[in-house]
């Protein structure tokens, strides 16, 4: 069983208070910020390594995201992926969900003989949980989003999707793209030897004439949507400061609530 | 310059996402309860540290010393008490890696790296310097040996899985005493854990007695030869243990640091957050020029140790800077805080107790004046 | 039938036989944006098996028109199916703006359908604008909330966006409007074979009141601790609220799950009052309760983010506060 898995390196969401605008560019700077790998994608590794102890066969790594962010998939690697294929190229910057399910598929389609395409279920960064389904459309597959189980009795596939108050329980065949919740498993910890395992381990780097792809139809001139004005939330509330005993307190907040009307 | 792989660099991740995951959110409470996290310490071996610098057929991950500071370092960070039960930890492991015949790796390595806790025992009432006066023994009586004393000050007493112990076996041709080590299984009758101190820093392990009654071992369990335990213990506490207590003072160091600008950038004072300061911005470079002088000193101290090179002044300087400026560092940053800095919400004054308490661990600030010294007034 | 440029639809989602609100919620904004594009229509579209008796419901609140597909085929949400059929029915009409509700289901049909059709979708908007060129100005936020983007799509057509619920509010019903249903049919699937078959749907209603209906939401945060949340819970009982927490809280396991997290990964909700108790107010969080009425916030830390969008702020530890305010209410109210 071949599996791979498409992973995004992201800004760490712990640093993301050190995010500015640049005033003149208007554009955002991360300087300083570390990249790891999407939170939920590491369950999406999780996931394909279980299925590979299940089953035999091997995991891949695709991601699509500038050269300097192999250092970041060898962690990946060192979680047990077999071997990792960056699609790296300055023609794929700016890519919106459509552009990058686009390269995705093409890196996908060029490994090919794969069984089963996992993705997290959404990006720490962004976050709109387009891909998994736009991916599961370009390749031709069957696709699910916010899988929160997932076994296989060969040749059929078990899920459970995540969808408000509940779940469906689905079956299906493979092959299939599946974008995986991050309730699915805990994800493993990386072991040091695992981390002396990666270093040899193989990382293919493919650009935009490796998966022949016209640059009109990548990066930002391929995007259909466009980025606009980049602004700070303000939310301009003045915060009066209630003071005194808590049971003093504890009575100015009742007088608000009475004026708000949700207390008699 | 010194800079570490970007091998090593993932190394340091990884261990570190384990140590804020698993260690960070009970620093503060194995501190207050004083206890050993022991159940963590089998969760942490799969990772490869507990026998960081073992070879991998022994159960270890096959690295260095350069990788035992760097995991030091991250869970001193957070808790130095656990990083000195992993020191002490180190020590048996060192001990046996280093002078065991090869059935005894075989027996106990990939033990003690798979969650079983080691140590080593040496100190006794009598002085833990005074190296020769120990007072515990050791007699051959019909092919066994028979082990009886007390050790004391003995991190990991408590929840020992194998002991290296040093016992005196008798005197050597010019009179002098013969101390030999041996190999203890935790649970060989005679082999119990004795008083359980209350520490004021480094909590977070247990420190407290061996008591050796009637302990029969067989001649399997001596390591290396008899009289050969000055060479052992001196040989493990030397360059392992101090370089451990240094990478440990290390992590403290760190966590000044981090902590001094935390509070620096997030307490507001006068409308202005307090980093704006000049007297703020001296302690924060002296906080960041103390960790960069430890850091050097500890970190090429154990890159000498790895290639194998004489090491002894270079860890013994490492382990006299790096503990005393953690004590200096964590006083100043509690300084910096004001009344915070004795609240115990925040780790500092628990960095302070830690720091203090680095110190005496593998031998005092003194013992290694006497050996930086010793080994300049020789050249 | 081409309709004139510039319509705005809804794709209208079901809850158990009846609109999901976020549908009726954005049947008021189309009709913003249809009066701002020069649209003189405001369609919903409406899949299902026996969905007719719903188009009323989509015209009360503000639907000019409902394109309806019935078909025993539709009668349970799946996303190809549901994707093929919009696919056509977008084809057909040529619609300019489309909105979607970003339920699990709603974010994964816009990206289905956008894909098909090779178009532009932005996620979780947490507002829709237009621009002086009419076209959609969608803001997403980013980072966690940290950051609010535009997002533009200003060649493909048709422009789609996916909307979080309790944004916008939902338009009050107004059972006298009138407006046409166009029935299309489901041809497209005749023949059509799904991967995919779905065992079963199970749905986990949680019994408390939903954050979306309440008016007063008491919030819990790191700072209130597992044996304190009683108190919120309590506290919401007296006030006839609801409880709602953060994503710290949630991960340690205090709350009643995931249904009652408020942020960028959960709800979005807008009540009269919310209160939130040891809540440190991370942009992830903000996002989802910025818009509430009056907010209130208790919080230790002086420095916490959460004054900074507080109406009222009390400078003390939650734990303190939370059992001398369930005793007062209660004195209050003559319990």
């Amino acid at each position: 069983m071949n599996i791979a898995v498409c992973v995004k390196p992201v800004p760490d969401p712990g640093h993301y208070n050190r995010i500015n605008i640049n005033p003149e560019t208007k554009l955002l700077d991360r300087k300083g910020i570390p990249v790891i790998i999407n939170p939920v994608d590491k369950n999406a590794i999780e996931a394909a390594l279980q299925l590979k102890e299940q089953c035999g066969g091997k995991v891949v790594l695709v991601s699509m995201a500038p050269p300097d962010t192999v250092e970041t998939l060898k962690e990946a690697l060192a979680m047990g992926v077999d071997e990792a294929y960056l699609l790296s190229d300055r023609a794929f910057a700016g890519s919106d969900t459509l552009a990058t399910a686009k390269i995705l598929a093409a890196g996908l389609k060029k490994i090919g003989q794969l069984d089963l395409i996992l993705t997290g279920s959404e990006s720490a960064d962004s976050g709109t949980s387009h891909v998994p389904s736009q991916l599961g459309e370009l390749l031709g597959l069957p696709h699910l989003n916010h899988i929160t189980e997932l076994s296989l009795e060969l040749p059929v596939i078990k899920m459970k999707a995540k969808i408000e108050n509940g779940y469906v329980e689905y079956e299906g065949r493979l092959p299939m793209v599946l974008g995986v919740a991050r309730e699915i498993n805990t994800p493993r910890y990386t072991t040091l030897m695992g981390v002396v395992m990666a270093q040899n381990k193989p990382i293919t780097i493919w650009g935009l004439n490796d998966l022949g792809l016209d640059p009109a139809g990548t990066g930002l001139s391929g995007s259909p949507t466009q980025p606009g004005d980049l602004h700070f939330p303000r939310h301009g509330r003045k915060s009066e400061i209630l003071k005194g005993e808590p049971e003093a307190i504890a009575g100015k907040i009742i007088a608000i609530l009475r004026s708000a009307g949700v207390l008699a | 310059m010194l800079e570490l792989s970007e091998q090593q660099e993932l190394m340091r991740k990884v261990v570190r996402d384990f140590v804020e995951k698993e260690i960070a959110p009970i620093a503060r409470q194995i501190d207050e309860e004083d206890t050993c996290p022991v159940e963590l310490f089998q969760k942490m071996a799969p990772l490869g540290i507990n026998g960081v610098f073992v070879p991998a057929k022994y159960g270890g991950a096959g690295l260095g010393f350069t990788e035992m500071v760097l995991v030091l370092e991250e869970i001193a960070r957070h808790a130095a008490g656990l990083a000195l039960g992993l020191v002490a930890h180190y020590m048996g492991v060192y001990a046996i890696m280093t002078w065991g015949s090869e059935e005894q790796k075989q027996k106990y390595l990939p033990r003690i790296c798979s969650g079983g806790f080691s140590g080593l025992s040496i100190t006794e009432p009598g002085g833990g310097s005074d190296f020769t006066g120990q007072k515990s023994t050791g007699q051959l009586v019909d092919g066994e040996w028979v082990l009886n004393g007390r050790k004391c000050f003995i991190t990991n007493s408590h929840c020992m899985s194998v002991n290296v112990v040093t016992v005196r076996t008798g005197e050597d041709a010019k009179g002098r005493p013969q101390i030999s080590a041996f190999i203890i299984e935790g649970d060989t009758p005679g082999h119990t854990p004795g008083r359980k101190e209350k520490k004021a820093g480094l909590r977070g392990s247990y420190t407290g007695e061996i008591i050796l009654n009637n302990v029969r071992l067989s001649p399997d369990n001596l390591l290396g030869k008899p009289g050969d335990g000055a060479k052992i213990s001196l040989g493990t506490l030397g360059e392992m243990g101090r370089t451990g207590t240094a990478a440990a003072a290390l992590g403290i160091l760190r966590g000044c640091l981090e902590e001094s600008v935390k509070y620096a950038k997030e307490r507001i004072i006068y409308g202005k957050p307090l980093s704006n300061l000049v007297n703020i911005q001296m302690i924060i470079a002296q906080n960041r020029t103390d960790y960069e002088a430890a850091r050097l000193l500890t970190y090429n101290a154990a890159g000498l140790k790895d290639a194998g090179k004489p090491c002894a002044q270079e860890v013994s300087m490492a382990k006299f800077f790096a503990t005393e400026a953690s004590v200096k560092a964590a006083k100043r940053t509690m300084d910096l805080m004001g009344g915070y800095g004795v609240i115990t919400d925040y780790p500092v004054s628990r960095f302070l107790r830690d720091a203090v308490a680095t110190i005496p661990a593998c031998g005092t600030s003194h013992i290694m004046q006497v050996i930086i010294a010793g080994a300049e007034l020789r050249k | 039938m081409p309709e004139k440029p510039g319509s705005v639809w809804v794709i209208a989602e079901k809850s158990r036989d009846k609109i999901a609100e976020v549908s009726l919620e954005l049947l008021g904004k189309a009709r913003e944006i249809a009066a701002q594009t020069g649209s003189p229509l405001t369609t919903a579209v409406l899949l299902g098996k026996d969905a007719g008796l719903l188009a009323a419901e989509l015209i009360a609140h503000g639907a000019d028109q409902v394109i309806l597909v019935e078909d025993p085929r539709l009668e349970s949400y799946q996303n190809d199916t549901y994707a093929l059929v919009l696919e056509e029915l977008i084809k057909k009409h040529r619609p300019e703006i489309i909105l979607f509700g970003a339920s699990y289901r709603g974010s994964e049909l816009s990206a289905t359908v956008a894909a098909r059709l090779q178009t532009g979708l932005s996620a979780h908007c947490i507002d829709l604008k237009v621009d002086d060129r009419k076209g959609l100005v969608q803001v997403v936020p980013a980072f966690g909330g940290m950051v609010y983007s535009e997002i533009l799509c200003p060649e493909a057509r048709p422009q789609m966006a996916s909307v979080k619920p309790g944004v916008f509010p939902k338009p009050e019903r107004d059972a006298t409007r009138t407006g046409t249903v166009l029935k299309e049919s489901a041809t497209v699937l005749d023949g059509y074979q799904s991967p995919l078959k779905v065992v079963g749907v199970v749905q986990q209603q949680p019994s408390d009141l939903p954050l979306e209906k309440a008016e007063t939401i008491v919030v819990g945060g790191w700072g209130v601790g597992p044996d304190m949340w009683d108190y919120l819970e309590q506290i919401a009982g007296e006030l006839g609220g609801a409880v709602g927490c953060t994503r710290p809280a949630l991960d340690e396991g205090w709350t009643r799950g995931e249904h009652t997290m408020i942020g960028t990964s959960g709800k979005t909700v807008r009540p009269r009052v919310y209160m939130g108790f040891g809540v440190s107010g991370s942009a992830h969080h903000v996002v989802g309760m910025k818009d509430s009425g009056i907010i209130i916030n208790v919080n230790i830390d002086p420095e916490a983010p959460v004054f900074q969008v507080s109406d009222y702020g009390v400078i003390a530890d939650a734990r303190v506060i939370l059992p001398v305010l369930l005793e007062k209410i209660r004195e209050h109210k003559g319990v």
